[in-house]
């Protein structure tokens, strides 16, 4: 398995949006020419089932696995694992919020901190094997360049030998001369450096599933999305769930149900309301991600916006709490169905809002503070 | 006019004037016509700093219930979605605002009214939003605080 590439996958934007197209084959075709990677192009993840051509071809993958598509990582990451694409987290260098010490030094030692567990009060994902899925949001950036360098040094840290921490499975042993794949593939391009017919093949074209077996660079998996249709569920991010069960509590159409180790889980994803995202603001720990909705805080984002330091005063100017927002959400959607509206009588959390407890501050200071976010 | 009030955030003196009544959610409302009109408060635009933007999503004449989101801002400090303070109807917004909205700066409690209300809610007396003011300042604080510390 010398010379095993790193297996890239893009997720493409759902509809047919001619810059966004242009930005996945670009990269596509750079990753190519260049032979750092084994591309496939998959549809947008979010509204594959798990039985699909394109995420059966993603479970028969193995090794490292970076993801590229329209969502955020965190989406990326709970979408896979809830479609048993599993894999430790990543940390890709892209879709930071802020980087502040962005140390160059060491990058074998990044790639093994980026194996520990991070520490959170989440039950944790099941099942996981000692692989990398490193997720990457494609809105971060319109470069293609962005995305093909940090592919690049992806594959150049994870084609170090790292047999100490990887035990058994993946590259341990794929060292290669520089620490660089050897590439066969640029002749196999035409002229101009274009990629054929990329943005339209049909049905599952070239889907093998021995993707150990070397392939002509030049050929990627294309999956097409053809009639897809958009979905609409929640997806829970382990990381932080506490098995509270109060999405369980608060949802009344049975989404939510719970495996045999009871531990919460989606269940029937189609029986959500479409643009209904009530249960993940009544989650006490943030978990619930629907990655399409509108809000980044609820579509995944890390901390808050991707490109916005800003703070927010909707509060302030009489925004409805979230709990508030969940009830009159989950009312409309119980009309909507012909039944009658809850209000807040049903399945409402029996927890305290978390009310913050730190001291006060000198009121100068705050300001001073405000002026001086020079954003 | 008699003297506003005055609200200190810090060293700056927020001025509440007396010749009109309030939002809790930081609006003030005069009557013109028969219609209230309706704009930032100087807390509100002190917390907010320069607007950059302003987009509403209803179109004007439209019924609101209390709470219900109407449009956004953004400013150099701050964004926000902007809600309705009462259950009412926004009857049209201040065009001059669409093209300019530093006059939400420049001039917030004259020429950067933000629309015209009708709504038969009871507002606050300009002691009363003093009162409201006194009690969300530490909250508020906090809360600018928590979202610095991000």
């Amino acid at each position: 398995m010398a010379g095993r590439k790193i297996n890239v996958i893009i997720s493409q934007a759902p509809g047919k949006n001619p810059v966004k197209r242009h930005l996945e084959e670009e990269i596509a075709t750079q990753l190519i020419l260049s032979g750092t990677a084994e591309v496939s192009v998959v549809p947008h993840l979010y509204d594959l089932t798990s039985d699909h051509t394109g995420m059966l071809w993603l479970k028969s993958l193995k090794g490292d696995l970076v993801v590229l598509g329209w969502l955020y990582p965190r989406a990326i990451r709970w979408v896979l694992d809830r479609n048993g694409v599993k894999g430790k987290v990543g940390e890709s260098r892209l879709n930071k919020i802020e980087d502040a010490n962005d140390d160059e030094d060491d990058e074998q030692q990044s790639a093994i901190e980026a194996q520990d567990e991070s520490p959170s009060q989440g039950i944790g994902a099941l099942d996981v094997p000692n692989r990398l899925i490193f997720a990457i949001d494609l809105r971060d950036d319109p470069d293609p360049q962005t995305y093909v360098k940090e592919i690049e040094r992806i594959a150049n840290v994870m084609t170090v030998p790292l047999v100490q921490i990887s035990g058994i499975d993946f590259q341990s042993s794929s060292s290669t001369q520089n620490g660089k794949p050897t590439t066969n593939g640029a002749s196999n391009l035409n002229g101009t450096g274009h990629l054929n017919g990329l943005s339209h093949t049909n049905g599952a074209t070239h889907v093998d599933h021995s993707p150990s077996v070397e392939k002509p660079a030049s050929a990627p998996v294309v999956i097409a999305g053809d009639g897809i249709r958009r979905r609409w569920y929640p997806v829970i991010d382990y990381s932080r769930c506490t098995n509270c069960m109060e999405c369980i509590d608060f949802c009344l159409f049975g989404v939510y149900g719970v495996d045999l180790l009871d531990r919460i889980l989606v269940e029937q994803e189609d029986n959500c309301k479409k643009g209904c995202p009530a249960c993940s603001r009544v989650c006490p720990a943030n978990a619930i991600v629907f990655p399409e909705h509108k809000t980044p805080g609820i579509a995944g984002a890390e901390g808050g916006p991707v490109e916005d330091f800003k703070i927010d005063l909707s509060k302030l100017f009489g925004a409805p709490s979230a709990l508030e927002m969940a009830v009159l959400e989950r009312d409309v959607e119980l009309v909507a169905d012909g039944r009658d509206a809850v209000g807040a009588t049903v399945g409402i959390p029996k927890r305290q809002s978390g009310a913050s407890t730190k001291p006060r501050d000198a009121l100068d200071d705050l300001m001073d503070g405000l002026d001086a976010l020079d954003v | 006019m008699p003297d506003p009030l005055v609200f200190m955030m810090g060293k700056f003196e927020a001025r509440i004037p007396t010749d009109r009544l309030y939002f809790e959610s930081h609006l003030w409302a005069q009557m013109n016509g028969d219609l209230l009109r309706v704009g930032f408060t100087s807390y509100a635009v002190r917390l907010l700093q320069d607007v950059y933007f302003l987009d509403w999503q209803i179109d004007p004449d439209s019924i609101v219930r209390h709470k219900q989101a109407i449009g956004e801002i953004e400013s150099s400090k701050a964004t926000s979605t902007l809600y309705a303070p009462a259950e009412g109807r926004v009857v049209r917004f201040n065009e001059a605002l669409l093209n300019d909205p530093s006059l939400i700066n420049a001039d917030p409690h004259e020429r950067g009214w933000l629309y015209e209300f009708a709504t038969s809610s009871s507002l606050l007396q300009p002691e009363e939003y003093i009162k409201v003011l006194d009690a969300g300042w530490e909250k508020t604080q906090q809360m600018l605080k928590n979202q610095f510390n991000e």
